[in-house]
């Protein structure tokens, strides 16, 4: 492609950021299946929870006791911390596809799985108690989540809860000094390419747009201003049909590696101007448990010999300008989705970083691997900005902390489907889209 | 936990026979050997005194705890005895004591009481003793003797019975002989009654040593040596008094205030204990009030032993450690008492009432005070009756607590257990102990299930699964003893394990209804509730023939082999299935209980039967008889009415009247009664048929039975006749009608229209005209349609039931390898996914595609484990096999391997097939499915092809495809076959590893690591592959571990569970092996 003539003699100069990865905490490495289960990241996670909970106690209700469950008595009022289970009457069951008779009818399988009769069970390393009383709403909780209640045992051997103590926004590192100078960062998520929604031109467009190729000098400006460039998942859609283990035959070989090939001829193009992270999402050729692990170099055999081309993990952390991210391709909030409700993704959001993890339907709905030691998942800082990919909508809200942390949450919508992507100004944090369409209006 | 079942519960070996045993105790109470087994009450009794030390040993504290669950107390109308009472009873049995002088000042001796135990409406427990009753039987008084022949014949008979019964200290065995006016039950006669002989006897089992000196025969001056048949002399002395008191199985009996005295010393912990004579009682009849239940305590309990590594627990060496209960009342949702007995420490479980113990002793103490305070009427668990009480009887037998097994309730009396046999032909013979527990109902959920329902497994998992849909999980025996040995914590993990075994009979207990479906049961054909368990189906129509026969007059002779001696008789008919795949729809038209229908529309019964000889003599009008077609001969029920036909009229209105009664009631607790007793009511009515024809039964007469298949016969044939004359183009009809075929009681036609409502318009066209035809009661009729309609042969069919012409109800299948356990699972998913692509799809191509992909998945070695899993039951040691079999042979190699978990008589063992060296028997090639995953041993799919899967195929296609066999066992994609390489075999020591590339398999050297480099340019879409496969383990293993840790009711401990009737047992196990070997394929990438 022939560099584009420039207009003026001046030259933009493609502002810099400075770029810390904090993902060691998602990779997998030393960490193999050695018969291991899940029983270990959930004592993992409730002893790291329970010792913040425990110290928030004294502060928030000094007056009562603080029990396992093991040690309830009838009517005394206390505060226990545990795991939550929810039980659910819908949930799809992995049983009944082998031992149900095929019924005449196809399964449909339901958007969600939530009924009226859903109820919820704390449990500790001790026991499990039933939990009742109308404070704690099934329909807001998932099975995963860490809380401690305030209650009591009532004689039918339930738990009557009064109130709920979440963790709350885990603490924040102070926002560096704001700086006058406006540097972008772009997100986007499920491009999607080889599938049939996904539009070539469309993309390219969106390539051009912040490579600086497209527009006038005003536009480019604000283009030479973007300093990182987010993929937050679902970049490729490669025909599943086709990886069943079979060899194949030289057609289906291009048809699978056609679509790979042509991301890494796009993502050369940004990556030969601008640093660019790349997440794997739930239909990338990434492995499917959490965290997702880097997309391998050899999927980009161009793009990745650029030194500004990073396949990351996900989820993904990272610090720009100090300014520390967080975020997934999509799958812990689409998960919660299914399993509970709220008004809208950004609550789901918010509710992950209140209960101060990431992914708490890992592993019991969203496929994790059995860590033995730790939940990496478990959100120790704050971050500044928060964001989930593959969502329907571009959604975004500032929410604030009671010991002054403030973060921003977006949620990306999907790239094949809208054409849209997520400006952030690192200055001061605000967000705004860009919309790409290669339809002609009238 | 069946002997099929569970790898945890087993009975202990058979005793070893030793003669010297009290072998009153060992009697055979084979169905069709009534017996009575008099049990002397002073025989157990106890020294009180003793019993009292040692309660006081300091055990106050629990008794404090149990009190709280005793009955309500008594209100002040009982206490002065100044109301009635009235209860519900569920056990009646009786003992021999002393003949109460009060109410019955002119006899002395002993003599039997009958003990009445149940429950009042207000909870409370009630002991009647009911004095007076006595046992008697009948025979026929010879011609000419008068009131001083009969005198004398009771002074001959007195001192014939002194002979036999040498030690009894009875004044008198032969009460009185009365002189009364009956009938024979059997053959027709024209005379009104006959002079018989009721024989009034000491204590019922003089009934039976009277009957055989009777039997041999007896010198009568004056009338020589004469052998006598004896009249219901084979009625147990209970249901004796059942039957003359009109009383049923469950139902509400009541005793006017002063006509009851409360007994001087109490015998029993029941609340309310009184003696009454016989005449007094007032037997309610099941109906409105009557009609519903007490509130009887159901306890349901499991125990756990700690067994020894590599044995099954046996009470001599292995300890009890746990026992659960929890106790519901009937009719309430919820367990009012849960409880859990630990051997040591036991953290405690939330709502459960945890007590420990420091020796074993106190438990099994614990136990019995929990029983009696608890007080329960029910006792169910899960083969209670084959391990738990048995076990726990036996071990304190070792551990030498006398003064455990009073569980009973009648105070200081020991429990008494007995080796029985109970034969039938319903269900073959079955070794049993029998347990028994004075005044406690003792229902075994196994050997209910395994009665009513027909399941592939008896095991509480698979049982449960059934039912619940719920899986349990299921803790190996060898980790019971490592969970005891552990803390309070790892006891704690047992007991919510036991008290899951404890909890899920009981749930099952409700799902199936048992307790309303049996009580009615009881009701219907009035015998106790624990003789539908224990005993076959004769005894039950025996009851409803004896009371129908005592309003009419009618005495039933006790021989085995009524009417003339043919051994066996021509069965029901089958139509010749004319096999095919047929696509238009078939109209299914039914005779609505035709054997019943049959009996009563010829009026066949014994009493209208005429002897040959008799329809020689008697010279009766052609109009008043029936000649069957089997060529006997009965009288019409306008000359004489049969009492089985009226027996069958009775449950079939009564049936009616519950179903009716069932559409208007509204309480769901009258609901199930109602329902539980329309199904009783149908189970006795076909069972009247069997009863007859019952060789090895109480009263055979084969002449009915043959009667009855003979009409059934040529019901069929006439049905067949008039839908193939009636239904034809010269009928005015669109095309000829064709019955394709045709079973016991129902045909198939194919009356050739295109559309299902056609087809059911004609249906039931048919069924009406035909039913005209017939004599009422029978009746034909239309009930269902299939369409498509795959028949295979006889008693083989599969097709889609539609009632109603919108859509179909659901796929039908009969006789087609389902549910037969000694298949794998591969056999059945794939018949079933083919029949659902044949019949819902109607995908003739997809169906044979999928066939043939399947076995391509075999011989490439693609096939999930699981699937080729298939378990047999280990009855035996191997020596004591003769032929070596499979599992047995498996079971042995895995004990050289490891005992500990090596599978011990009466485990299921699952194993698979695997290749072995040429010429290798059959049942040298299992293999345990776990060791093979672990080892990479490969199967032998030709095994799987050839022994399992083709045969159930082609008798699938046969009727559907040509040369199906070579299109699909033999086509091209049998050509591709992989083999695994194992990795424990003895070259594979000696053979070097050396890398081959991913893409095309050649070898490479260390330095290209994963590709060779013709397919360097194919990186991408081979790693693409690679991490294809690592993302769909990944996604099994997160899917099936969290069930596992659904099931098993716990987030944050490991699972232990090893339920190899689990459905994804061997896939977790093999999605964790698989899982490490896809992860190590992975990182070979990462370079």
């Amino acid at each position: 492609m022939e560099p584009m003539e420039i207009d003026s003699e001046k030259t933009l100069q493609r502002k810099q950021a400075t770029y810390t990865s904090l993902d060691d905490i998602f990779e997998i490495q030393k960490e193999t299946y050695r018969g291991q289960q899940y029983s270990q990241i959930y004592f993992a996670r409730l002893h790291l929870m329970r010792t913040l909970l425990y110290s928030l106690v004294p502060n928030r209700k000094p007056h009562l006791p603080v029990c396992t469950i093991l040690q309830l008595e009838e009517g005394k009022e206390c505060i226990i911390v545990g795991t939550l289970y929810k039980h659910m009457k819908l949930k799809p069951c992995v049983l009944d596809e082998y031992s149900k008779e095929r019924s005449a009818t196809p399964l449909v399988r339901p958007h969600n799985f939530m009924h009226t009769d859903d109820n919820l069970v704390l449990e500790d390393d001790s026991g499990r108690v039933k939990l009742a009383g109308s404070v704690l709403l099934p329909s807001a909780y998932v099975t995963g989540i860490v809380v401690a209640l305030h209650g009591k045992e009532t004689d039918a051997g339930d738990f009557l809860v009064q109130d709920v103590l979440e963790a709350g926004l885990p603490p924040q590192i102070e926002l560096p000094l704001k700086s006058s100078e406006d540097k972008y960062v772009v997100f986007v998520s499920g491009l999607s390419v080889g599938s049939s929604t996904s539009n070539p031109l469309q993309f390219q467009l969106l390539v051009d747009h912040i490579t600086g190729h497209l527009g006038d000098e005003k536009e480019q400006g604000i283009a030479a201003k973007i300093v990182h460039f987010v993929v937050a998942g679902d970049s490729i859609e490669i025909p599943r049909g086709l990886l069943n283990g079979q060899n194949l035959a030289s057609k289906d070989q291009s048809r699978l590696s056609e679509p790979i090939k042509e991301l890494d001829i796009l993502l050369t193009q940004i990556a030969a101007s601008l640093p660019l992270d790349i997440m794997p999402g739930p239909n990338d050729p990434a492995n499917f448990s959490l965290p997702q692990q880097p997309l391998h170099r050899c999927l980009f055999p161009g793009s990745s010999a650029y030194n500004t081309f990073r396949s990351c993990t996900n989820p993904h952390c990272f610090e720009l300008e100090n300014i520390r991210f967080l975020g997934t391709s999509g799958q812990n909030v689409n998960d919660l989705e299914k399993y509970s409700e709220a008004k809208d993704k950004i609550e789901f959001m918010e509710r992950t970083l209140r209960w101060r993890h990431l992914a708490p339907t890992a592993p019991n709905t969203l496929g994790c691997y059995p860590f033995t030691d730790r939940d990496p998942f478990f959100i120790e800082t704050c971050p500044h900005v928060y964001f989930v990919g593959n969502q329907n909508e571009y959604k975004t809200d500032l929410i604030k902390g009671s010991e002054g942390q403030f973060v921003r949450l977006i949620c990306i919508p999907q790239f094949c489907t809208t054409g849209v992507a997520v400006v952030l100004n690192l200055r001061n944090l605000e967000c705004h889209t860009l919309s790409f369409g290669t339809e002609f209006i009238s | 936990m069946s002997k099929n079942g569970n790898t945890r519960k087993r009975p202990p070996p058979p005793p070893q026979p030793s003669p010297a045993q009290t072998p009153k105790h060992h009697a055979a109470s084979q169905e069709d050997d009534f017996l009575d087994e008099d049990v002397f009450l002073d025989e157990t009794l106890l020294l009180e005194d003793e019993e009292i030390l040692r309660d006081s040993e300091g055990r106050q504290a629990l008794a404090a705890r149990l009190s709280k669950w005793s009955r309500p107390p008594l209100s002040d109308a009982y206490v002065s005895q100044s109301r009635s009472i009235l209860f519900q009873q569920l056990e009646i049995d009786y003992v021999i004591g002393e003949s109460h002088k009060e109410l019955l000042p002119n006899s002395a001796g002993p003599a039997a009481i009958i003990r009445i135990f149940g429950v009042t409406r207000e909870g409370h427990s009630v002991c009647c003793h009911v004095h007076g009753f006595e046992p008697y039987f009948y025979i026929s008084c010879l011609p000419g003797m008068g009131p001083d022949d009969i005198s004398r014949f009771h002074q001959i008979l007195e001192a014939r019975m002194k002979e036999v019964n040498r030690n009894g200290k009875v004044p008198k065995y032969i009460r009185r002989i009365e002189l009364v006016e009956k009938k024979s039950i059997m053959y027709y006669q024209q005379q009104t009654s006959q002079p018989f002989l009721k024989i009034v006897v000491a204590l019922p089992t003089m009934v039976t040593s009277c009957r055989g000196i009777l039997d041999r025969g007896i010198q009568i001056d004056g009338f020589g040596t004469k052998s006598f048949i004896t009249y219901e002399s084979n009625v147990l002395f209970a249901l004796r008094f059942m039957i003359d008191r009109n009383i049923v199985g469950g139902n509400w009996i009541e005793v006017p205030a002063g006509k009851y005295k409360k007994t001087a010393k109490n015998l029993s912990y029941c609340q309310l204990e009184f003696d009454c004579l016989y005449s007094e009682l007032i037997s309610h009849t099941p109906e409105g009030e009557f009609s519903k239940m007490a509130p009887f305590r159901v306890l349901s309990f499991d125990i756990e032993c700690a067994g020894r590594k590599g044995h099954f627990p046996e009470p001599t060496h292995d300890p009890v450690i746990q026992v659960a209960n929890l106790v519901t009342l009937q009719g309430e949702n919820q367990p009012f008492i849960r409880n859990v007995m630990t051997l040591n420490s036991c953290s405690s479980i939330v709502g459960v009432d945890v007590m420990p113990f420091d020796t074993e002793r106190k438990v099994l103490l614990a136990w019995r005070d929990f029983i009696r305070e608890v007080d329960p009427d029910i006792i169910i668990g899960y083969n209670i009756c084959k391990f738990d009480l048995p076990y726990l009887i036996e071990r304190a037998e070792t551990l030498g607590i006398a003064e455990f097994p009073i569980l009973g309730r009648i105070r200081n009396s020991r429990v008494r257990i007995k080796d029985t046999t109970f034969s039938s032909r319903q269900m073959g013979t079955r070794e049993s102990k029998e347990v028994t527990v004075e005044g406690r109902v003792q229902f075994d959920l196994l050997q209910a299930v395994q009665r009513d329902y027909k399941l592939s497994s008896y095991s509480l998992n698979s049982v449960s699964a059934h039912f619940l849909s719920k899986q349990k999980e299921d803790v190996h025996h060898s980790i019971i003893s490592d969970l005891q040995n552990g803390n309070a914590e790892t006891r704690r993990r047992l007991a919510v394990y036991c008290l899951k075994d404890a909890y899920l009979p009981q749930r099952l207990l409700d799902k199936l209804m048992f307790i309303y479906n049996y009580v009615e049961m009881a009701r219907v054909t009035g015998v106790p509730i624990s003789f539908l368990l224990s005993r076959g189906q004769s005894i039950k129509v025996l009851s409803q023939l004896l009371r129908k026969a005592k309003q009419k007059g009618l005495v039933i002779p006790n021989v085995k082999h009524a009417g003339s001696e043919q051994g066996t008789y021509e069965g029901a008919t089958v139509l010749e299935a004319r096999a095919g795949f047929y696509e238009k729809p078939i109209a299914t038209l039914d005779f609505a209980s035709l054997y019943p229908s049959i009996m009563m529309a010829y009026n066949l019964c014994y009493c209208t039967l005429v002897t040959p000889e008799d329809v020689r003599k008697l010279n009766l009008p052609p109009e008043c008889v029936n000649k069957t077609p089997s060529g006997e001969t009965f009288i019409k029920s306008n000359l004489q009415k049969g009492i089985l036909p009226e027996i069958l009229e009775e449950l079939i209105t009564a049936r009616k009247r519950a179903k009716a009664d069932l559409k208007e009631a509204k309480d769901p607790l009258e609901k199930a009664v109602l329902d539980g007793r329309q199904l009783a009511l149908k189970i006795s009515a076909n069972s009247v048929y069997g009863f007859t024809g019952a060789t090895v039964g109480q009263l055979p007469c084969l002449e009915i039975s043959s009667s009855v298949t003979s009409y059934g016969r040529q019901m069929i044939e006439h049905t067949k006749k008039l839908v193939e004359d009636k239904f034809t183009m010269l009928g005015g009809y669109e095309h000829n009608a064709e019955v394709i075929y045709g079973d016991t009681d129902s045909v198939m036609v194919q009356f050739g229209v295109d559309t299902v409502e056609a087809a059911m318009n004609l249906g039931r066209e048919a069924a009406e005209y035909i039913s005209g035809t017939f004599i009422k009661p029978i009746k034909l009729e239309f009930e269902k349609v299939y369409y498509p309609y795959l028949l295979i042969s006889k008693k083989r069919y599969a097709g889609l039931l539609w009632t109603n012409p919108d859509k179909f109800d659901k796929m039908d299948t009969k006789g087609i390898e389902t549910v037969r356990r000694d298949n794998c699972l591969l056999v059945k998913n794939l018949v079933n996914e083919c029949l659902h692509k044949i019949l819902i799809d109607q995908d003739i191509p997809g169906a044979v595609q999928y066939v043939k992909n399947t076995i391509a998945d075999l011989l490439m070695n693609r096939m999930d484990l699981s699937l080729l899993v298939i378990t047999k039951g280990l009855t035996k040691t191997g020596d004591d096999y003769e032929v070596k079999a499979a599992h047995v042979e498996l079971a042995e190699r895995m004990r050289k391997r490891d005992a500990a978990t090596a599978p011990n008589v009466g485990d299921r063992v699952p194993y698979v097939i695997i290749k072995a060296a040429k010429g290798a028997k059959a049942y040298e090639k299992s293999e345990d499915p776990i060791y093979v995953l672990e080892n990479n041993i490969p199967i032998d799919p030709h095994y799987y092809l050839e022994n399992q899967i083709s045969k159930p195929l082609l008798r699938i296609f046969e009727p559907i495809l040509k040369n199906a066999s070579r299109e699909l066992l033999h086509g091209s994609h049998t050509r591709s076959i992989s083999i695994s390489t194992p990795s424990n075999s003895g070259i594979m020591k000696f053979a070097k590893k050396q890398l081959s590339c991913i893409g095309c398999k050649a070898l490479i050297s260390n330095n290209d690591r994963i590709l060779c480099s013709h397919c360097k340019g194919r990186e991408a879409e081979l790693y693409c592959k690679t991490v294809a496969h690592v993302s769909e383990l990944e996604m099994l293993f997160g899917r099936l571990w969290t069930q596992c840790q659904e099931c098993q009711g716990s987030l944050h401990q490991d699972v232990l569970c090893t339920s190899r009737d689990c459905p994804i047992f061997y896939r977790r196990k093999k999605a964790q092996k698989d899982m490490a070997e896809a992860k190590l394929q992975l990182e070979r990438w990462n370079f």
